[in-house]
């Protein structure tokens, strides 16, 4: 019997999936190839989250171009095979309109090919890709990697007497970007890295590579890298009775609770203005951003906003230059995407043009500390 | 070839079962070359994992060890294939020779002292190659470009002539999957893989029969990293990008799938392993987040059904005749004796 | 025993001991074949004697010295002793079940480059194990004990041995089919091929063999005549001691 029902269970499933039909387009389909799991997982989820909450908001009022918006997530696995997979199947299969995908880079990258001959634009969470042809129709919601440094960088140079520093980052590209941007205009702030230090992900301790930059000199470490490493090198500089802060890059903030219990006034964090809501002065931008925080704190509660804001740009960026194409079509939008400048997000405004892809020109980040476990804006 | 042929075929009508199950590969690559689609990429992938897997097949089903670590000569191969045609403007084919050349010399560098090696030990060091290649393509990013990955690499082909059609790159494959197949057949066939063999059921025996174990161990592993080399270079020839990711352990855990479910040391079975394997998360993709469930559960299925692989459906569906028609000669014998 | 070299002696064997690890399982044996004999190594379990075979195949790490046809047999080589001649046929036949029974005594002669010679020596092993004939495609896995036995000196014996070397054959098989192969074994012998055949059961050989060794805990205890063996009790006393 087993067998028998093996073999049929198995053709049915097969032929299931393979007379699917293709729906008529009634509706706006917008694909998002996301690394739902693997080390993606937590960036990618906020991402489609937020990218959620904004459709939810457009469809209420009438969708895209009088059709409801559709959401297609598949989940890249955070591999770039899974990505070319993935985007194959919702270009010939579920015929999307457009991309709106995560920040798996390497997996964008692999299906930056098949989106330029399926002439679909993609917005997403991750860095563009290398090749000019793929540029053309990639767009990105990431600030440039260097903002982020700048902001550190400018804060040592004004608030302290610190004039060393070290680097301290894991080999992501974001993070590699980061420390290239660092070694490059460290001197422009009066400032000199002595060292830059390199740990993986995984990474228990961390203790040798601060030592060495702190016996050169350094006395701020700018930390570049997601995860539970921003608490181990915390607590390694209390171990150690270093004399010296630690600012890191953008973050959960969650993740900086613990850490903030450690190293109180010494450590920093990069934060966007979604995140530092609250102390915000009223603007252009803190109002956008309370249109996306109120339906996303009536579902999440006080989760993080950070990526989740991104992906709410990235939706409304899309309905905005869809209404100002007047047109679905994919090229037409691409050429829309171009002239987005302006564009109010919650990270910032938008600058986009036909030879810049990076819409996030001027640096929106602030650096914010937590006292008494209330976060406050230092710049 | 016209002779292997013929040989395949009478092997076929021995084994009707085995027939239906190439009919329904056959069937399947038919279908989705006519209607095209995303499949198109899924069967692409699962022709590559054929070459990995037959040649993984050859040195843990036939010689009987064990490599955890096959990924790094893809990731050879396939970074030089890279580096060479998107840095360098090589032509693919020279970039991808020299690129399963330098995986030969590589594993013929690590094969000889990690052979002496046997059972766990033997998994450690392999598994050590592979996460070690795996390093070096994050770290080394003046050449590998880190986990950016490289784009922009040549597409299948010669000179002027190249294959980009998704339809060219499917037939392509297949033929290069198929063809990998013969060879193994023939090495499996051939004095070399009786040695293969003979090393796997006992390396005493096979000494005392004057096989040299070591040196046919080490050929196995050469054999099979070339294999694993020339899917590295398809792989990236094929896709046109490459990343540490793409050669990483998923690459090995998704060969052991597809090896044990196809059947390890037979020679087709790395086709149908490779094929369901690819395949399976694709028919449970309506399942949304309950795809890797689904797909975890029809492995395991699978595995308690047929557990020598799916190409072992036939030998179980003949010994459950066979046990019927004893019953029944049982029953009636009874019954005669009773009258 | 006299050193002195006669012609009619084709392995000498002096101060031969094997060790697994520290344990040294064979104190230093000497024995000998003479051309054309059938010599029995007898002993209860564990007394040495597939030790004594892995250590004349150099299977073993061993000491001593093994001298085949007045050439020293390599140590630590056991591609080079089968080269030379000494074949064994293991304890548990180490037959390769996944294949067939045609891959099986191709594998005998793996170090045979002769196609015409192959055919003669496959014959030669047909005509003696006719049952093997009908099963050449069958995996030999799939073969009854007997048969697996037979199909384990037909592949000795698709390597032309010079001395064959037989470890327990009748293990785990009926008395008819150990009969049956023994029978076989008399003839080969008979025919000139020299052998040493290990055995438990020694009434099994007693009737075959000219010269037993009889061995216990690691060393040959005694040579004898097993045609003036008189009773199995007089055998029963060697055994003990
Ligand atoms: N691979 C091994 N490692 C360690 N010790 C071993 C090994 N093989 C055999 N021995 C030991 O060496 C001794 C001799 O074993 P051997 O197999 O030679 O005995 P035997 O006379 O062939 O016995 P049997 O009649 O049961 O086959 C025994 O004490 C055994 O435990
Ligand atoms: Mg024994």
């Amino acid at each position: 019997m087993s067998f028998k029902l093996l073999t049929t269970t198995a053709a049915l499933a097969l032929s299931a999936a393979l007379v699917a039909p293709a729906a008529a387009q009634e509706t706006y389909k917008v694909g998002m190839a996301a690394g739902l799991t693997g080390y993606a997982a937590t960036v990618d989820r906020a991402w489609r989250d937020g990218v959620e909450v904004a459709i939810g908001v457009l469809n209420a009022k009438g969708g895209i171009a009088g059709k409801k918006i559709e959401l297609i997530v598949e989940d890249n696995k955070s591999e770039p095979q899974e990505a070319v997979t993935v985007y194959r199947k919702m270009i010939s299969s579920d015929k999307v309109n457009v991309f709106v995908s995560g920040c798996v880079s390497a997996g964008n990258f692999a299906a930056a090919p098949l989106i330029v001959r399926a002439e679909t634009p993609m917005v997403l969470c991750s860095i563009l890709p290398q090749q000019p042809d793929h540029v053309k129709w990639a767009f990105t919601t990431i600030p440039p990697p260097r903002f982020e440094v700048e902001t550190r960088l400018e804060y040592i140079q004004k608030k302290t007497q610190i004039k060393k520093i070290g680097v301290l980052h894991d080999p992501s590209p974001y993070a590699n970007a980061q420390k290239a941007a660092a070694e490059k205009e460290a001197k422009d702030y009066g400032l000199e890295i002595v060292g830059v230090e390199q740990y993986k992900t995984d990474d228990a301790d961390l203790s040798v590579q601060i030592q060495k930059m702190y016996a050169a000199g350094a006395r701020a470490i700018l930390k570049i890298g997601l995860g539970g490493t921003t608490l181990t090198a915390a607590k390694n500089i209390k171990q150690l009775g270093l004399d010296m802060i630690m600012l890191t890059s953008l973050e959960d903030i969650a993740v900086f609770r613990p850490v903030a219990e450690v190293l109180g006034d010494k450590f920093f964090f990069v934060a966007s203005p979604a995140q530092v809501y609250d102390a915000l002065p009223d603007s252009a931008l803190k109002k956008e951003i309370g249109t996306f925080l109120e339906p996303w704190r009536a579902k999440y509660k006080d989760r993080d906003p950070n990526w989740a804001g991104r992906g709410w740009d990235a939706m409304t960026l899309v309905a905005a230059a869809v209404a100002k194409a007047k047109s679905t079509d994919g090229t037409k939008l691409r050429d829309a995407l171009e002239t987005m400048d302006g564009f109010q997000g919650t990270t910032g405004i938008y600058h986009f043009a036909p030879n810049n892809h990076q819409g996030i020109t001027e640096n929106p980040l602030l650096l914010a500390t937590i006292i008494n476990g209330k976060v406050q804006v230092v710049k | 070839m016209m002779n292997s042929l013929t040989s395949i075929w009478a092997e076929a009508r021995s084994n009707p079962l085995l027939l239906v199950l190439w009919l329904a590969v056959a069937a399947l690559a038919a279908y989705v070359f006519v209607n095209g689609g995303y499949l198109m990429a899924v069967l692409q992938f699962a022709c590559i994992y054929v070459v990995f897997v037959a040649g993984l097949n050859l040195f843990m089903g036939f010689t009987g060890q064990v490599s955890f670590g096959h990924n790094a000569f893809a990731a050879i191969s396939g970074y030089t294939s890279a580096v060479l045609t998107a840095t360098y403007g090589w032509d693919p084919v020279p970039a991808a020779v020299l690129g399963i050349g330098g995986a030969l010399a590589c594993a013929l560098i690590v094969g000889y002292p990690v052979l002496r090696l046997r059972g766990h030990y033997l998994a450690m060091a392999t598994l050590a190659i592979g996460l070690i290649a795996y390093e070096v393509a994050v770290q080394w990013d003046s050449v590998t470009q880190g986990y950016m990955g490289i784009s922009g690499i040549a597409p299948l082909g010669v000179g002027r002539w190249t294959i980009t059609s998704d339809r060219g790159i499917l037939i392509f494959l297949i033929v290069v999957a198929l063809l990998s197949l013969l060879m193994v057949r023939g090495i499996r066939r051939s004095r070399l893989g009786r040695s293969f063999v003979a090393v796997a059921g006992s390396e005493d025996a096979a000494r005392a029969l004057g096989i040299d174990v070591a040196r046919t161990k080490l050929l196995a592993f050469l054999i099979s990293a070339g294999y694993a080399a020339v899917a590295g270079s398809l792989f990236v020839h094929a896709v046109g990008f490459v990343s540490p990711e793409v050669f990483g352990l998923h690459m090995v855990v998704l060969a052991f799938t597809m090896l044990y479910v196809g059947g390890i040391g037979t020679i087709v079975g790395p086709v149908f392993g490779a094929v369901i394997v690819a395949l399976l998360p694709e028919t449970f993709r309506g399942f949304k987040e309950y795809q890797d469930l689904a797909y975890g559960a029809a492995l395991v299925l699978i595995l308690i059904y047929t557990p020598r692989g799916l190409v072992s459906l036939p030998d179980l569906w003949r010994r459950r005749k066979a046990a019927q028609k004893t019953d029944v000669q049982q029953t009636s014998a009874r019954q005669g004796g009773a009258a | 025993m006299t050193a002195a070299v006669e012609p009619s002696r084709i392995l000498s064997v002096e101060g031969l001991s094997a060790r697994y690890g520290h344990v040294e399982a064979l104190h230093p044996v000497d024995l000998h074949v003479e051309a054309g004999e059938l010599v029995a190594v007898l002993g209860p379990n564990g007394a040495g004697k597939s030790t004594l075979m892995r250590a004349l195949m150099g299977l073993v790490p061993t000491q001593g010295s093994v001298a085949f046809h007045g050439h020293a047999v390599p140590r630590r080589n056991p591609a080079k002793a089968a080269a030379m001649g000494l074949v064994l046929v293991p304890e548990g036949r180490g037959i390769f079940a996944p294949m067939t029974v045609a891959e099986n005594l191709e594998l005998g002669a793996y170090l045979l480059n002769d196609k015409q010679e192959f055919a003669r020596r496959h014959d030669r092993v047909m005509t003696l194990f006719p049952r093997l004939k009908e099963r050449l495609a069958q995996t030999a896995g799939s073969l009854s004990g007997g048969e697996q036995q037979m199909l384990a000196v037909g592949r000795a014996l698709m390597s032309d041995p010079k001395l064959l070397l037989l470890d327990e054959p009748s293990l785990g098989l009926a008395p008819r089919v150990i009969e049956e192969i023994l029978q076989t074994l008399g003839e080969l012998n008979r025919a000139g091929l020299p052998i040493i055949l290990v055995e438990q059961k020694a009434p099994l050989v007693l009737t075959l063999a000219r010269r037993a060794y009889i061995m216990s805990v690691g060393s040959i205890a005694a040579e004898i005549d097993p045609r003036q063996v008189k009773s199995h009790d007089e055998l029963a006393h060697f055994y003990l001691g």
